[in-house]
């Protein structure tokens, strides 16, 4: 079943790619640059997925107690960094050209983004310094519930920054259409997103499917490291006498 | 909780009333050693019980779980019929534990130190409980000073007196004896003995075996992670442990 | 209601041990306090001598100094707790565990309050700003800013207690989540010095006022599991 979603999210996101690249004319004011667009954007709301998923997933752990929730969690993370570092290198790889420099302070997006970088590289550090797995889940769940929450703070707060000064935008949208030929831009855009989401669903089944074998290899090892335990204290017991009855 | 049998039981009758204490194939993991694997036990309301065993058999770790400290990772434990994982906030009210660790506040004198305490444990008159406490611990004359000041015996006993503050119906003592000087030693003797006037349930994890053994009705050994025997009044093994393992005698 | 009163009570009741114990800790506090006056004094060495420069970035070199210095104070906060076995003990005593969170968060918006406070007149003396016309809005920006320094310091702190590498890792959690705070904190201290310009002092004190009520409405509702073990 993984199978086959990867086998149709890699088509759809070569078919996708090779219309957003070659097909789909050049933007008038900006030129092949914008087409990164067609790259950052369906980054950027990915990883904004994927931490969303990270989210509930630490919900569904902490109601729960079950590390398969944990699973879920930590594979969201991890695509989530991936996802948002590409977010950014895109958005710097526009900015070049259209800006000039790599970095925009007044760009809302690419701060933000910066931030949830930030933010989901410290939650996984975190996760990496705390060995018991259901400690560590409970505690990521906590600390990955508070970044999603800081998240639309952090938006509200880098737009208002912003202020007057009305420099172009990753994403504007008003920059990326091409009056000449809106729809053409739109349908490879919306293509391009629903490809990567494919391709996304499938590295998280993946990521998942992963990090369900670590726990269920984690479990038996708990459960057999309890059963060697009896055995061993058994084993190292004074024979039973007559003496002793059962309550 | 996954409710994972770790080993098969045969059924028993439960014996009325009911117990202050009941564990059910209780197991708690650190990292990859078992410091509880499977205990099932019953410890009788108004008992005194002794928990012995060597160092790291699992007496701390089972103290800590039934003072709402842990989690059990495996398997279930009830303080007064309450499951201590699902409802610890039921648990604590009846609850008072001694640590290894005295958990003062070394900036506060031993009254506030005790005063905090008698607050968060709901009591009326806080500053006035703490005085009442410090002088049945014998601190009275110390009750101003700060308790960085204090020496290891001073801030065991008050940390002794942070146990009376309230009426708790389970006390959990671990190690209490230790870094008590002669009459450090008879004062916990003798916080045992009204205890067990009062009919407060009592479960105390000793290396001194045989001084609890004197106070105690009943006592259970543990090692490695396992109950392995018990006996006396007041506690038993629930008759589930796999053949080869006696189970304990609830001897008259 | 009745159970409401409680947790007051208790947080109440942590807060004030806490501020004992700090009144009483010898020099920590104070140490707190001077290294904030020493970054503020070092911003000066690496932003100056041009004092315009240096006037224009006030606001943002105070809150910078208020942040390093909350590091240290949330920090010592649960230290305080976590040095003998007091943290353990707390969470055994029959309360609220969003009754400790505010307890502990109370103790730590005085603190930062406090910190702030002595770091306006040293930040005037430095960097040659004049507080006196604004001095209500600088107000409200420091306390509104102490809430939600405190509310996140507090959860992370909780967070960090136990475990390794917790000095850098206090810092790393909790700086990424501080920095909408942070910019407006700032934003609303200039607009109060220039005498709000734009317009905006309101907007930002609004912002400010929702992180504070997001950030504590999550750490009370979570903190309880940071107690687990």
């Amino acid at each position: 079943m993984t199978r086959i979603l990867g086998l149709v999210a890699l088509i759809a996101v070569v078919a996708a790619s090779a219309n957003a690249l070659f097909v789909v004319p050049a933007d008038v004011n900006q030129g092949d640059a914008q087409r990164i667009m067609y790259v950052h954007v369906p980054s950027a709301w990915l990883a904004y997925l994927s931490f969303g998923v990270t989210a509930l997933a630490g919900i569904g752990y902490l109601w729960r107690r079950d590390l398969r929730f944990d699973a879920i969690a930590v594979a969201g993370a991890e695509i989530g960094v991936m996802f948002t570092a590409f977010a950014i290198w895109g958005g710097m790889m526009w900015g070049r050209p259209v800006w000039g420099v790599f970095w925009q302070w007044e760009d809302p997006r690419l701060t933000t983004t910066a931030l949830l970088l930030a933010l989901y590289l410290g939650y996984l550090l975190f996760r990496r310094l705390t060995d018991d797995p259901h400690r560590r889940a409970a505690r990521a769940a906590v600390v990955g519930l508070i970044a999603a929450v800081d998240i639309p703070i952090v938006h509200f707060s880098v737009e208002w920054w912003r202020g007057l000064h009305q420099t172009p935008t990753i994403g504007s949208p008003d920059k990326v259409l091409n009056p000449s030929a809106p729809g053409l831009f739109v349908i490879a855009l919306v293509s391009m997103v629903a490809a990567f989401t494919l391709a996304w669903a499938w590295l998280m089944m993946r990521r998942y499917q992963l990090a369900r074998i670590e726990w269920q290899i984690e479990e038996h090892g708990r459960l057999g490291r309890i059963t060697a335990a009896r055995r061993a204290a058994m084993a190292a017991l004074p024979p039973a006498d007559g003496a002793k009855e059962g309550a | 909780m996954p409710q994972t049998t770790i080993y098969a039981a045969p059924r028993t009758r439960e014996q009325t009333p009911p117990p202050a204490v009941a564990t059910h194939q209780l197991a708690r993991l650190f990292g990859r050693s078992a410091a509880l694997a499977g205990v099932s036990m019953r410890v009788e309301t108004g008992s005194t019980v002794a928990l012995l065993g060597p160092n790291g058999a699992g007496k701390t770790t089972l103290l800590r779980i039934l003072a709402t400290s842990l989690r059990p990772t495996f398997g279930s434990a009830e303080v007064g019929q309450v499951d201590v994982a699902s409802h610890p906030e039921l648990v604590r009210p009846r609850v008072a534990y001694l640590s290894h660790a005295t958990a003062l506040y070394d900036d506060l004198t031993a009254a506030e130190n005790l005063a905090f305490a008698a607050a968060m444990r709901g009591l009326g008159s806080p500053s006035v409980g703490a005085r009442a406490a410090l002088d049945e611990v014998g601190l009275t004359l110390d009750a101003d000073r700060r308790a960085g000041a204090f020496s290891a015996g001073m801030r065991r006993r008050l940390a002794l007196g942070r146990l009376l503050l309230g009426t708790p119906s389970l006390v959990l003592l671990d190690e209490p004896h230790a870094a008590l000087d002669a009459d450090g030693m008879l004062l916990v003797d003798r916080l045992m003995e009204r205890w067990r006037a009062e009919r407060v349930t009592v479960v105390v994890a000793s290396h001194q075996a045989e001084r609890v053994l004197q106070l105690a009705d009943g006592w259970a050994s543990l090692e490695s992670g396992l109950l392995v025997s018990a006996g006396g009044t007041g506690v038993s093994v629930l008759d589930d442990a796999p053949a080869g393992v006696p189970a304990a005698a609830v001897r008259a | 209601m009745n159970a409401l009163r409680a947790d007051v009570a208790v947080a109440w009741q942590i807060a004030r041990k806490d501020a004992l114990a700090e009144l009483r800790g010898r020099q920590a506090a104070g140490s707190t306090i001077f290294f904030a006056g020493l970054v503020l004094l070092l911003f000066g060495f690496a932003l100056g001598p041009d004092s315009r420069r240096l006037t224009e970035a006030a606001p943002g070199l105070l809150w910078l100094a208020i942040v390093f210095g909350s590091l240290l104070t949330v920090a010592r906060l649960h230290q305080l707790e976590a040095d003998d076995g007091a943290l353990e003990e707390l969470a055994r005593y029959p309360i609220e565990r969003h009754a400790i969170f505010l307890g502990k968060a109370l103790s730590g918006f005085a603190a930062v309050l406090v910190l702030g406070g002595l770091l306006l007149p040293l930040v005037a003396i430095l960097y040659g700003i004049d507080l006196a016309a604004a001095w209500p809005a600088l107000l409200a920006t420091l306390v509104l800013g102490a809430i939600g320094i405190s509310a996140v310091g507090t959860f992370y702190a909780g967070v960090t207690v136990r475990m390794r590498a917790r000095e850098v890792m206090l810092p790393l959690l909790m700086l990424p989540i501080i920095a909408p705070l942070l910019l407006a904190a700032v934003k609303a201290t200039s607009a109060a010095l220039l005498g709000d310009p734009l317009g905006d002092l309101g907007a930002w004190l609004q912002l400010l006022t929702a992180f504070d009520i997001v950030m504590l409405a999550a750490g009370a509702v979570t903190y309880g599991y940071l107690l687990e073990e």
